[in-house]
């Protein structure tokens, strides 16, 4: 059963702040804007009353001495949430029997807190979301004294969606997360003091930044700095001189993003499997791992075709041959028409391998299309073989 | 009962000083820094603060007042993109659903977030042995804004300043009825 609480604040602001700081966690929030709407709705019995004390209609006073003079609600427990401090309206307000009080300002933690100690506070499982995949935007921040590494990082990955900033101190740092929470953090270990460490726990200890990735980044000598990052719990070390494509398929990891829309294409009713130009091991790796998936979906999408564009490959070596193999195995298993095109280069190197001897392999996407469009008989659908 | 029956300057400027920089980095996380008093019209006689002061820009004014053995009210400046960016940062939106945000919510965090700060600048004054209760906010809206005070209420301005933000909080506060 969720906590039911009940805020009563006439600022829709505080309302909202209230209903936010609570999302991660098994409650249900009400809200009432004075001190008439909140008598009515301790009716429903609430479980906490958060309580602001100015307020049109009638005041927090008046309304928590009216929910303290009624038998049916005089347990219902009240934090005063409110700007009126001052020793003596705390102890006037205290006398009539409240739980707590926060003086505003206030920060989420300090709500969280004292409302913890007097409900038992469950985190709920985190939402199942759309899952998010390479083609999403991202908050990357690179924390690093040396304003030449953030700008590496930033050209390096400049043809991600991914919006990389730069902080040059761990102050800098915890202020950007603090107002937009980054979907992965880079931190030099060489921050002096053993700064990056000290940020580490910073962004752990935060209501935001305890899941979030966190690389640490220094020079490959540095095997000391290595060893106690790891200890520390950073998810990664990137050694310098930076790979960019080792870091990019890290963070790609690291943020747990999909990386299938990079390679499968829908256009309308054919799926296009296509090879990125620069293709790494790695990419054809993830092609295959997403290959029964993607074909498994596309038929239950209604498509019957499949193009396999390798055009991009320099050389067809092994690991491409197995994936040509699997994607056109899958597709005979599946009953999709197939065809496959590439290179003049790459069809002559194909006629090395025994497996490809019967393809048929076209060298443009146009007659590739055209013969995917023609008529075959329901069973034998394909033509990337003969 | 305090002995005297005026709020010193020093009392006004330490507690407005401490509560705008302290909502501010709570709720905002934004560092103001205190640019000092605002300073008397040039020529007048005897000095005074100007009562109507004509702004560049659309303003958008929180006040909030306050009564008991102090009494008075609080004026809270900012211009208009201060006051979006501002609220924006309290409900904790992204830049482009702040560029979205209406008039009425602009109204009612910069109303709260002035409500938080004369809190904080009248719970010193409790302590300071003034005791006051808050009033209900309002806020006001234009580019010119004509501040009279009565006879017996003194008048205080100070600037804060946030990047290339201004925030004025112009203060009238009297001891007892």
């Amino acid at each position: 059963m969720p906590h039911k609480i009940l805020t009563v604040d006439d600022s829709k602001t505080v309302r909202i702040i209230v209903r936010k700081a609570f999302k991660g966690y098994d409650c249900e929030i009400s809200e009432a804007t004075n001190g008439v709407e909140g008598l009515a709705a301790a009716k429903a019995h609430p479980n906490l009353i958060l309580l602001d004390v100015t307020m049109p209609v009638m005041d927090g006073i008046e309304m928590l001495t009216k929910l303290k003079a009624d038998p049916q609600t005089k347990g219902i427990p009240v934090i005063m949430l409110t700007a009126e401090g001052g020793r003596d309206n705390v102890l006037k307000i205290a006398k009539i029997g409240v739980r707590d009080y926060i003086v505003k300002p206030f920060k989420d933690e300090a709500l969280l807190q004292k409302v913890g100690r007097v409900l038992e506070l469950k985190q709920l499982a985190p939402p199942v979301s759309k899952v998010r995949t390479v083609l999403d935007a991202a908050t990357i921040l690179v924390v690093d004294d040396k304003p030449a590494i953030v700008h590496q990082i930033q050209d390096g990955l400049k043809h991600m969606p991914w919006k990389i900033h730069g902080a040059q101190t761990p102050a800098a740092a915890l202020e950007f997360c603090a107002q937009r929470p980054p979907d992965l953090v880079i931190v030099s270990l060489g921050l002096p003091e053993e700064a990056a460490f000290q940020l580490f726990r910073a962004i752990r200890a935060s209501q935001t930044g305890k899941s979030t990735p966190v690389f640490g980044l220094t020079v490959k000598i540095e095997t000391l700095a290595q060893q106690k990052a790891k200890e520390a719990g950073f998810a990664i070390v990137i050694t310098k001189p930076i790979s960019m494509p080792e870091l990019e398929q890290k963070m790609t990891k690291a943020m747990n993003l999909d990386t299938s829309p990079r390679y499968y294409i829908r256009e309308g009713e054919v799926l296009v499997i296509r090879l990125p130009a620069n293709c790494t091991p790695e990419d054809i790796s993830e092609v295959r791992m997403h290959l029964k998936a993607q074909l498994t979906e596309a038929v239950d999408a209604g498509r019957s075709k499949v193009l396999i564009d390798i055009q991009a490959l320099q050389a067809l070596d092994i690991r491409g041959m197995r994936l040509l193999i699997d994607a056109m195995q899958f597709c005979r298993e599946m009953g999709m028409r197939f065809a496959t095109v590439a290179t003049p280069q790459l069809i002559e190197e194909s006629k090395g391998f025994e497996e490809a001897r019967t393809w048929v392999v076209s060298p443009t996407i146009e007659d590739a299309r055209a013969s995917l469009d023609q008529a075959v008989p329901a069973q034998a659908s394909e033509v990337g073989a003969k | 009962m305090p002995a005297i029956d005026e709020i010193s300057e020093a009392l006004v400027r330490d507690n407005i000083a401490r509560a705008v920089r302290d909502v501010f980095k709570t709720m905002l996380n934004h560092d103001l820094t205190f640019d000092g008093a605002d300073q008397p019209a040039a020529g007048a006689e005897p000095p005074a603060l100007p009562r109507t002061r004509t702004f560049s820009v659309p303003q958008v004014v929180g006040n909030v007042g306050f009564i008991g053995d102090a009494n008075g009210l609080v004026y809270l400046h900012l211009d208009e993109t201060f006051a979006v960016l501002c609220t924006g940062r309290i409900l904790g939106l992204n830049e482009e659903e702040t560029r979205t945000i209406d008039e009425d919510a602009v109204n009612d965090a910069i109303g709260e977030l002035t409500n938080m700060v004369v809190g904080g600048f009248k719970n010193g004054l409790c302590e300071a042995g003034y005791p006051c209760k808050l009033t209900i906010p309002s806020v006001l809206r234009g580019r010119d804004v004509h501040i009279e005070s009565t006879s017996a209420a003194k008048r205080h301005a100070y600037r804060f300043n946030c990047d290339s933000h201004q925030l004025m909080a112009d203060i009238l506060v009297k001891v007892g009825d």
